[in-house]
């Protein structure tokens, strides 16, 4: 392509040669552009370095690679430069050239993949997301880890996390962080009213009514919740909670048939459409995503938020939160006492197939997932982490005394369909909640029929996955 | 003709095609060639999460599917709402900022430039701008119609066809300018004889408007209205944005379907023919209208 652009731009700059008054002269310059043209269109390549391209260096004694690291915009920056600066410090052969895309998981798939289908070779290790390791491994794109990511290593980390790398007995990803969702509470206003945290969506809307009743004239704009329900992944895995938690499913035990339909699963809709959307939470959270909701929550306009990890540390941060200090965490309610439900999800450190520095890119992944490495990013970031171990780091429970609420929810969290043509079904998994939840006077039923006829020919397409 | 004049006319033929060769080598690269491509690839099953399925020839399967898809036919119909809305209340307003920009007063020059900001500002931008305007927390419609009674503040985007209508209102808002310079190109070349002469005559200013300036704008509406129609046909960025499809896809558009079925879910057949179908639907609508702007040319030429 190079090489048109610059036969192009000879012949035309020589075509542009102030005109000789004779014609003939002209016409020989005509051809000496035209012949230039050519060669430079199917001659010899012409030295790059005089063309415009810089010639690569010299090699010197160590040969210096350079990884490429794709990665979504993290939250907390500094932390993950201050990682990357000290991985270049203990491995100074290696330099990391990180490559940011954009935060929502969506949107950095569609970049990441579309690269990745280019087999393009500057990309070496990257996330995903938990839900992208069967398309990643069937599409090839992600490299098998199994010998590098020995069985001594795995048992290292909560095993959902493991799972979820997994596809076919092989290994894929290295998790980095776990998320699972968690139900965030204004604890000074529950011991105010003298409500215990509540167990049953019941109980939470019954305590919710009271307190938005009681604090109407100090905050009249204060919901009783806030969580995730705009048309996006993040739907899929707040439905996913009420389904589960009211003994539903997304699909069948056996992963070969959408459950919607299922009485189970239509009742925990419903409770949605008719408690939750414009009674218990605002019917804005029909346009919120994570970073919405938790606006809401932070500035003391919600009782209870539904939302990962990584919102505690915000939540308590006194300079981002109006509620610092206030907040209590604890597992989602359920239908029935005991019965909860937090969405899996998290991130996984990966190694592309087209990866020329596979060694290197696993000598990266092996230290940001170290344990020293994971720490900080628990202290620093406030995700939580994938190692075991940590959950019960003295250092780290005193510095984050929130982990030890989190990790009975962590380590039961549930997965959300696994498949390779995953992106398809949650595009129809989100149409079926959205709709349900925002067209007044829809057919549930027949939705739930429509939707499960969609998920069902995708499924069909392949086996199911183990 | 004598063989000297062949052999020049020869040599013109060759100058001339050598010249217009990069623009047809460019047009065909960057324009035939993805069409066809994309033509090629919609007759076929490719799943890019499936890559043991292959890439089997399946004919017109997909197109089939697609016209059975209750997803897309509910994506056609908010495109085809979306496309007569939008360019019906574009022209009227780019119309109308035509008149008045056309009209002589002091400042003329800066309404003018004023007037075309909204159309130089990315759409990304606009888009973002306008999401804001319409939040439900912060957002300034509700500042501006509830004021401190934040109680009573409205989600906007939360109502199907709420978020509909400002997804239009977006596009006008910013693409209204656009259709004006069209139209106001159009009024330059009206002469001013005409208006004189239907002055004389008594003609008021709503029957000149209507007997004079409207017909003789007929030429440079229907182009307004070609480019609107085009370019409404294939919104995205708006949809991308602001709503992303939701709520309940209710500003669930053609251009975004194709785009989740082809970039996000991989379904890189199917998804060519969503697109090869947005494709031909404005083809043929182009097809139209130029036959329309053709015939209203020749009519203006006829004695």
């Amino acid at each position: 392509m190079r090489r048109i652009v610059r036969a192009f731009f000879t012949y035309s700059c020589l075509q542009s040669v102030p005109r000789h008054p004779s014609r003939g002269s002209h016409q020989r310059h005509r051809r000496a552009a035209l012949l230039l043209a050519w060669l430079v269109l199917f001659g010899p390549p012409l030295n790059d370095s005089i063309a415009g391209e810089p010639a690569a260096p010299p090699k010197r004694q160590t040969a210096s690679i350079t990884l490429r690291f794709v990665s979504w915009k993290p939250d907390h920056p500094r932390v993950w430069d201050e990682a990357l600066a000290e991985f270049t410090k203990t491995h100074p052969d290696i330099s990391v050239v990180r490559e940011l895309a954009p935060h929502s998981s969506t949107a950095y798939h569609d970049l990441l993949t579309q690269k990745l289908k280019n087999r393009d070779a500057t990309v070496d290790v990257f996330f995903m997301d938990v839900i992208w390791v069967p398309e990643f491994a069937e599409a090839g794109w992600a490299r098998r880890l199994d010998e590098r990511f020995t069985p001594a290593l795995r048992e290292e980390f909560l095993p959902a996390t493991i799972e979820v790398g997994r596809y076919a007995d092989h290994f894929y990803g290295v998790p980095s962080r776990i998320d699972a969702g968690l139900l965030y509470y204004r604890s000074d206003l529950l011991t105010k009213y003298g409500f215990p945290p509540p167990t049953t969506w019941d109980e939470l809307a019954r305590q919710a009514e009271t307190i938005v009743e009681g604090e109407q004239p100090r905050n009249p704009t204060l919901r009783g919740y806030t969580a995730q329900f705009k048309q996006y992944e993040g739907l899929v895995c707040n439905m996913l909670e009420f389904i589960d938690s009211h003994g539903g499913s997304l699909l069948t035990a056996d992963g070969t048939h959408s459950a919607l339909a299922k009485p189970e699963a239509l009742a925990a809709v419903q409770f949605v459409r008719d408690r939750v959307i414009g009674r218990l939470a605002s019917r804005a959270a029909l346009t919120y995503q994570e970073p919405e909701s938790l606006s809401v929550f932070l500035q003391g306009h919600a009782v209870f938020h539904r939302n990962w990890p990584y919102a505690w540390e915000l939540a308590n941060n006194q300079t981002r939160s109006t509620v610092a200090g206030q907040v209590a965490v604890m597992p989602l309610p359920g239908f029935t006492p005991g019965r909860t439900t937090a969405a899996l999800g998290g991130w996984l450190y990966g190694i592309s197939a087209y990866s020329q520095h596979p060694d290197e890119a696993w000598a990266l992944i092996e230290f940001l997932s170290s344990q020293a490495m994971q720490k900080k990013f628990t202290q620093e970031a406030g995700i939580a982490p994938s190692r075991q171990s940590l959950f019960s780091d003295p250092d780290l429970l005193a510095a984050a005394p929130q982990l030890r609420n989190h990790f009975a929810v962590l380590r039961s969290a549930t997965a959300r369909p696994r498949s390779p043509l995953y992106p398809a079904i949650s595009h129809a998994l989100q149409r079926y909640f959205s709709r349900a939840l925002a067209i007044d006077d829809l057919d549930l039923a027949h939705e739930a029929t429509v939707a499960d006829a969609q998920i069902n020919r995708l499924l069909s397409l392949t086996e199911p996955v183990p | 003709m004598n063989h000297a004049s062949l052999i020049l006319r020869h040599r013109e033929k060759l100058a001339a095609w050598t010249m217009v060769a990069p623009a047809l080598l460019v047009t065909m690269l960057f324009a035939l060639y993805p069409v066809l491509d994309s033509l090629w690839l919609s007759l076929h099953n490719i799943y890019i999460g499936l890559p043991q399925l292959g890439s089997p020839f399946i004919g017109p399967d997909n197109y089939l599917t697609l016209v059975r898809d209750p997803v897309a036919q509910q994506a056609l119909a908010v495109t085809l709402a979306f496309v007569v809305l939008s360019t019906l209340l574009e022209l009227s307003c780019g119309l109308i900022i035509a008149l008045v920009i056309h009209e002589r007063f002091r400042g003329r020059g800066l309404v003018r430039a004023a007037i075309l900001i909204p159309w130089a500002i990315p759409t990304v931008v606009a888009s973002q701008l306008w999401r804001y305007i319409f939040n439900d927390q912060y957002g300034y419609a509700n500042l501006l119609l509830f004021g401190e009674h934040v109680t009573d503040y409205v989600p906007w985007l939360a109502y199907p066809g709420v978020a509909f209508g400002i997804v239009v209102l977006a596009d006008v808002w910013k693409t209204s300018s656009f259709a004006a310079l069209l139209i106001l190109a159009g009024l330059q070349v009206i002469p001013d004889d005409l208006y004189d002469a239907a002055r004389v005559d008594g003609a008021t200013a709503w029957q000149r408007f209507w007997h004079i300036t409207l017909p003789l704008l007929k030429p440079a509406l229907l182009l307004a209205l070609l480019f609107r129609t085009m370019d409404a046909f294939r919104v995205f960025d708006l949809v991308f944005v602001m709503t992303q499809g939701g709520p309940g896809d209710a500003t669930q558009v053609l251009q975004f379907y194709g785009y989740q079925t082809l970039f996000t879910e991989g379904r890189i057949g199917y998804g060519s023919a969503v697109s090869v179908a947005v494709f031909l639907m404005i083809l043929a609508l182009s097809l139209t209208y130029l036959r329309a702007i053709g015939s209203s040319l020749l009519e203006r030429r006829q004695p």
